[in-house]
């Protein structure tokens, strides 16, 4: 009972810190809906795969939000018509390529500048690179459910379908959403997609930008935050029924310290922007690069984020993110070790 | 079948009106639950005290949300965006369901202080060596019986001699924990360092030698102790060999309430 209580108060813990920074996320993505120019917005972004994904990398700058406010921004992104590649660059790099996280960074390792300077070039390197990958998936019926594909494709379309043809040039990756199975069929969780759509075509709704920005905070807020409480409950089940000691005790060396740190980052889930003052508290008992392998890996994968980009993506695809994010964080910072 | 939306039977799922509803409670519950963090002082629980400011922040835009939300719905025809094709799916009633029950919950359920349990499983025994940098400045001019666990800790870490500090008087107070390594007559007093919310919690703890047997402070009962520091050789976490620590010799031992801010930052 005892620990089910701290459970439940590491549970809130990890709420009442994420939601002020998804209420921020929210009404940023929101926001955008009051971007008249999105798609010229989205035309200068550089059409090469690479450079677009390093461009996507760097659009943290103007968002400073971190992991819990990424998602419905990345979201808005793609429903405005960014490639995949560019948002998820945009995904994994800007919980840590913003000014307040390299702010906070300095902060704490201030002393240890090399820290904070390669936080902010391997992070951007990570995710310039999935983005790279990704922008080559040009058959975006694989990222999806395939249950959602069979629902898109499969049945007529709609009246409502059929009166905006734009919708079908929309990469079918943005109308897809959460899904949860029912009655065998797959029901989207995600309305707010398909509302945000008029956005493109003002002409199909009386509706002024403040009603749809409304609508939308409410919308998102309320699906991220159901997704958020999910991934919330895991992490503090985690956190109470796994000492801590058990991820600390595998790190003793140069490698097992690594792959302690980006496990002990998976598992604490804790917002980029202080997650360098909690690294700070290892830093007499680990190695500076698997600290630096903690604050890479923390932002872009944790198990609270994981149940956010659910409604963006399907399951194998946050895998593949999860697995490349993985090894590209361990060679860096391996790498990293031996100059050092 | 002309909407694929539209197709599933209507019998299973929550009404429009209820769903509208929902958001409004949604709202109004979460800005309430972070109000009342932030009245009753238990945030000081969950988060440090650096993000009130963002939580009494979120608590009013959620209530300025569900207030806002609730004029528009009572002049209904106002608003007519919320799709009931879309809305009327059974997970997004699912979502609003999980947000609204884990609100309640948490305004019925006060959060709880971390306990020497947690000390215990977040490994408190490493702190026997007192080796951890520290995110803070520690204040060196304080002076030793004015210093808290904390500070003690600090100041160790940053010239970690311990008999440097011999003989210095000692005023600390803190949580009991009954370290298996210790022995018999030696509790650990201990506090909690915060840089982030509750999950990122450590804890910290400086050896106290009773008079006695530790069984008359049982763990998680807060002391006041004050007397002064020694040196002695502890059997460290492995209790193979034996390590040279600072000691609180306890003079005066009293016990205390628990604090309603019970971690230190």
């Amino acid at each position: 009972m005892t620990q089910l209580h701290n459970a439940f108060t590491l549970f809130l813990s990890l709420l009442v810190e994420a939601m002020p920074f998804l209420l921020l996320g929210v009404l940023l993505s929101s926001s955008l809906l009051f971007l008249t120019d999105e798609r010229k917005l989205i035309n200068k972004l550089p059409k090469n795969p690479f450079l677009g994904a390093l461009v996507g990398s760097c659009v943290g700058f103007l968002f400073p939000v971190c992991e819990c406010g990424n998602v419905p921004v990345a979201r808005r992104l793609l429903i405005k018509g960014v490639s995949p590649g560019v948002a998820v660059a945009f995904l994994l790099a800007a919980p840590t390529i913003n000014p307040v996280v390299i702010w906070s960074t300095w902060v704490a390792f201030g002393e240890q500048p090399q820290i904070v300077i390669f936080r902010v070039l391997f992070s951007l390197a990570i995710a310039t690179l999935i983005g790279f990958v990704f922008s080559w998936q040009v058959e975006s019926k694989s990222i999806l459910q395939p249950a959602l594909v069979k629902l898109l494709w499969a049945k007529t379309p709609s009246p409502k379908f059929s009166q905006e043809p734009q919708l079908e040039r929309v990469p079918a990756l943005l109308q897809s959403g959460t899904f949860l199975l029912d009655r065998g069929e797959a029901l989207p969780m995600d309305g707010s997609l398909f509302d945000a759509l008029p956005s493109f075509t003002p002409s199909t709704t009386s509706l002024s930008k403040s009603q749809l920005f409304l609508n939308n905070v409410v919308q998102e807020l309320r699906e991220l935050g159901g997704m958020l409480i999910l991934g919330s409950a895991i992490a503090a089940t985690i956190q109470v029924f796994v000492p801590r000691e058990f991820i600390l005790h595998l790190g003793q060396d140069t490698i097992t310290s690594i792959l302690a740190m980006m496990l002990l980052a998976a598992v604490v889930s804790i917002c980029s922007t202080v997650d360098s003052f909690f690294a700070l508290s290892f830093a007499a008992t680990f190695t500076s690069s698997s600290l630096l392998a903690f604050l890479i890996f923390g932002p872009m994968i944790d198990i609270k984020g994981i149940g956010l980009m659910l409604s963006i993506f399907k399951p194998r695809i946050i895998a593949y993110i999860f697995a490349i994010a993985a090894q590209l964080t361990f060679i860096f910072t391996l790498t990293y070790s031996y100059f050092f | 079948m002309s909407n694929s939306f539209l197709s599933f039977p209507k019998n299973n799922q929550p009404s429009p009106k209820f769903l509208r509803w929902l958001d409004v409670l949604v709202l109004l519950a979460w800005g309430l639950l972070l109000l009342k963090y932030a009245i009753t002082g238990q945030y000081k629980l969950l988060i440090h005290p650096n993000y009130f400011s963002l939580i009494v922040v979120s608590s009013i835009v959620l209530l300025g949300l569900g207030l806002l939300k609730t004029f528009i719905y009572w002049q209904s025809s106002l608003d007519t965006i919320d799709n009931d094709e879309h809305i009327t799916l059974l997970p997004t009633g699912w979502s609003g369901t999980l947000l609204l029950v884990v609100a309640i919950a948490g305004l019925m359920i006060s959060p709880r202080v971390l306990n020497s349990d947690t000390a215990l499983a977040r490994g408190v025994s490493n702190t026997l060596p007192l080796t951890r940098s520290q995110p803070q400045a520690f204040r060196t001019s304080t002076k030793p019986e004015e210093r808290t666990i904390i500070d003690w800790v600090r100041t160790l870490n940053a010239y970690p001699e311990p008999d440097a500090y011999a003989g210095q008087p000692a005023n600390v107070t803190g949580f009991v924990i009954h370290l298996p390594e210790l022995p018999d007559n030696y509790l650990l007093l201990s506090r909690f360092i915060v840089t982030c919310c509750a999950v990122d919690a450590y804890p910290v703890g400086i050896p106290i030698k009773l008079e006695g047997n530790r069984t008359a402070y049982p763990p998680d009962s807060w002391l006041t102790v004050t007397g002064t520091m020694v040196t002695e050789n502890l059997a460290s976490t492995d209790s193979k060999t034996t390590k040279r620590q600072l000691i609180l010799a306890a003079k005066t031992i009293k016990s205390i309430p628990t604090p309603a801010d019970p971690y230190d930052y």
